[in-house]
């Protein structure tokens, strides 16, 4: 089920009322109420991967007990949280990753002059958010492990944990600490948190449906057609794939986190404005928090981090953004965009820059950037977005062939829109958007932080304007990060 | 809680007024003159109303139409007498023609190019060549004045059956309740344009709303040839059965056509039977400018005008004879 679509607006009211108005007062209730409709949530897409998620609940239940019995004797604590990895990243390896192994080890094969049949590779379908549930559980495990968290022994809480609709799909990927111990304790109806998961659901419909579907078909187009585009189409192209994605993906997240708000629920904040980070290391602190803390907290920390030789750290961030870039889809262009990104981290790192701007953002104390602030984003700006041409290019060949085009061939030339509007809106959609967010910027849960009543009912009208202004009936209206 | 969902709704309502306003004050929706059925059976527009067709979001093209007494999208009113040369133009939307202003139609463009003619626009959205047979029969003391008939012919879609039924549930629809809340609440109208009510529609007709495998989808089917030729049979089968049905003048009636979109048995059979046809295609191949609207399929002021170079040229040739 997307969030964008009758069928949501139909059922979220109607869990709405069940939850507050028919099972308040039953916490176990209202739990398995979050289940069911977790449950029905994810299997209007497709009921036969709930199996998945019924699964790696029960194995990562199970395990965390095991491992809480265990901590004394490290050995089969470890054991155990290696049977909670081995399965969950057996399910990705298997529904994800295999055909991608199965195809480069042909390849790597005939690339030697062997020839090996693609008798190997199955029909597989991908199940949407399985990057993000596995991770989510495989955290629990981790953090009973690091004796962060004593395991739950109520399976309908740990199972509405896991399948908790508004992020199942997409994210933030929680942690049970903070999800798991909400989900345990009675909810009580907060009319702040409750308004404001409201307006965060309205940005978070614009974010998705005024800017990424918007700018969705002229990206098509112009990654469809590179090779007949001049380089400042080329440009234009990549420069808005970075708008859309940000629309798209953290327009999901405003969604998911509303929504949670409304069901008494605080998750966890997974974009904090990257479009304004100064430097690489800020970007990765705003961009995907969940996915970024995750690969922090499990894999580089225990990897040594940046406490061991330099050059060990090198080797970590190296393989976290290996990692993470793989994460995203099984494609050679995603492992390619993680290296891009390893590669413009290092000197951030070995400048000792990667943690200076953690704790603020863009004029901080002022209501203007100052002129270097302005420099460092638009080069911080210029070199994500060029990551993003592996990003979004179907294959590593087209990626560099985009990237030729744009170094060898540099030319100008107007941009025509696929359908023939006229792309002026979208340039003014694009600058009122980037200034609207630097307003903003300082808090990214209240999106309409305005204290008069007047001003945030005109934004709110705005906000709807511009949906219907911008509404296209043609658009796929998936969300880019369900493939992942 | 009361409060919140209290608040909420009178937010809701709010906003939904305030946006009503815009959309009026932009002017943001399409009007879509009523239609009515009249006593010979030809569906049209309720006579003299006027108004804005808009296309798009947002604005992207605006024009006026004025309902003449005739209940036709034209400039003029249409008294044919045996005097004056009057040329009739009918069609679909394209003829119509609420894609422009109506006093830059095609007609007039026409006109402008033949000098002491009259042209006579019975376009509306939706007829096929039952329809524009039906209303030569119909209004056949007026068409035995006029003295050039030109019929546009979207081979594909207009020859789909092979006799007029008029269809009194489509109006009858168009006049309900339900119709006549979307027609005069703006936004509706506006939503409903841009397609946002899609779904809703679909729930409404009992379809389903949520199904979304046809967009998703979509595969490309292999062309029938097979097929093809039973189609084509079977549009040639329905154009005798409307001419034998309705009559059809060979000597003062023309097809105005595409013959890029036409099928070669079709355009044969027209030349076996001397049926006369107008083939605008070489224009529209040669122009150098877009023919069509970008928001849109209909022709726009370039389109028009090369159309209307074509039937003025063919006039000339003929009306001298």
């Amino acid at each position: 089920m997307l969030f964008n679509s009758l069928e949501f607006l139909l059922f979220l009211p109607t869990v709405y009322i069940l939850y507050w108005f028919v099972f308040k007062k039953n916490l176990r209730v209202q739990n398995i109420l979050i289940i069911a409709a977790s449950y029905l949530f994810y299997g209007w897409w497709d009921w036969r991967f709930l199996i998945l998620i019924f699964f790696s609940t029960v194995l990562d239940f199970y395990v965390g007990q095991q491992i809480f019995k265990n901590l004394n004797t490290k050995k089969k604590a470890r054991y155990w949280l290696w049977i909670s990895v081995a399965c969950n990243v057996g399910l990705l390896g298997f529904f994800k990753y295999y055909n991608f192994f199965v195809d480069s080890f042909i390849g790597m094969f005939s690339s030697m002059g062997y020839t090996i049949k693609s008798v190997w590779t199955l029909r597989i379908i991908l199940p949407v958010g399985i990057s993000f549930y596995t991770f989510q559980t495989m955290s629990y495990s981790f953090d009973i492990y690091y004796k962060k968290l004593e395991p739950t022994r109520n399976f309908v809480s740990f199972a509405a944990f896991v399948s908790f609709f508004p992020q199942l799909v997409a994210g933030p990927i929680e942690r049970a600490s903070n999800l798991l111990s909400q989900i345990n304790s009675k909810r009580i109806f907060e009319y702040e948190q409750a308004r404001s998961g409201i307006k965060l659901i309205l940005w978070g419909f614009f974010k998705k449906l005024v800017i990424a579907d918007s700018l969705a078909p002229i990206v098509d187009d112009i990654f469809a057609n590179y090779a007949s585009y001049p380089a400042s189409t080329l440009i234009l192209g990549v420069s808005l794939f970075s708008f859309q994605v940000y629309g798209d993906f953290s327009g999901y997240t405003d969604i998911a986190i509303g929504t949670a708000k409304l069901f008494g629920i605080e998750l966890m904040s997974n974009f904090k404005f990257p479009n304004f980070a100064r430097n690489i290391a800020e970007y990765w602190q705003r961009w995907h928090v969940s996915l970024s803390t995750w690969f922090r907290h499990y894999l580089y920390i225990p990897m040594g981090g940046s406490r061991v030789s330099k050059l060990k750290s090198i080797r970590n961030i190296i393989v976290i953004f290996l990692v993470s870039g793989l994460w995203h889809g099984a494609n050679w262009t995603f492992v390619f965009w993680g290296g891009v990104h390893a590669l413009l981290y290092i000197p951030v790192f070995l400048m000792g820059r990667n943690r200076i701007y953690a704790d603020n953002v863009i004029a901080e104390k002022t209501w203007y950037p100052t002129i270097t602030e302005i420099l460092q984003v638009l080069l911080t700006f210029a070199l994500v977005t060029f990551s993003r041409i592996f990003f979004r290019s179907p294959s590593l060949s087209d990626a560099f062939d985009y990237i030729n085009h744009i170094a060898n061939d540099f030319s100008y030339g107007a941009y025509v829109h696929p359908m023939g509007y006229r792309m002026f809106d979208f340039y003014v959609l694009l600058a009122i958007f980037t200034l609207y967010e630097y307003v903003i910027r300082k808090d990214e849960r209240n999106p309409f932080k305005f204290r008069s009543p007047i001003v945030r009912f005109f934004l709110y009208t705005l906000v709807v304007l511009s949906i219907l202004l911008f509404y296209d009936d043609g658009v796929n209206r998936s969300f880019i990060y369900f493939q992942f | 809680m009361k409060k919140f969902i209290l608040k909420t709704i009178l937010y809701i309502f709010l906003i939904l007024l305030l946006l009503e306003v815009i959309v009026r004050v932009f002017h943001l929706y399409t009007e879509d003159p009523p239609r009515f059925i009249d006593e010979y059976g030809v569906e049209k527009r309720v006579p003299n109303n006027n108004g804005y067709a808009v296309t798009g979001n947002r604005n992207q093209n605006f024009s006026e139409f004025d309902i003449n007494n005739s209940g036709f999208n034209s400039f003029r009113e249409f008294n044919p007498t045996l005097e004056k040369y009057e040329v009739a133009l009918i069609g679909d939307s394209f003829i119509e023609g609420f894609h422009q202003d109506y006093n830059e139609s095609t007609g007039k463009k026409i006109e402008d190019k033949v000098k002491g003619i009259e042209v006579y626009e019975y376009g509306y959205a939706g007829y096929d060549l039952a329809n524009q047979l039906h209303l030569i029969n119909a209004y056949k003391d007026d068409f035995q004045l006029i003295d050039q008939i030109i019929i546009y012919l979207n081979y594909k879609n207009d020859l789909g059956r092979g006799i007029y039924k008029p269809n009194y549930g489509r109006i009858k629809m168009l006049s309900s309740t339900l119709f006549k809340i979307r027609d005069n609440i703006k936004l509706l109208a506006y939503g409903s344009k841009i397609g946002i009510l899609e779904p809703l529609k679909k729930l409404a007709q009992g379809g389903n709303a949520f199904d979304d495998t046809e967009q998703g989808y979509h595969t490309n089917e292999m062309v029938d040839a097979k097929k093809d030729q039973e189609e084509d049979k079977k549009r040639i089968e329905n154009f005798k059965s409307l001419i034998d049905l309705y009559g059809f003048d060979k000597n003062k009636t023309t097809l105005l056509l595409d013959s890029r979109k036409t099928s070669a048995d079709f355009l044969n059979f027209c030349t076996k039977n001397n049926i006369k046809y107008l083939d605008f295609s070489p224009r529209f191949k040669n122009s150098e400018k877009p023919t069509t609207l970008i928001y849109d399929h209909h022709w726009n002021a370039h389109g028009r005008a090369l159309i209307a170079d074509e039937i003025g040229t063919y006039i000339n040739s003929i009306k001298g004879k």
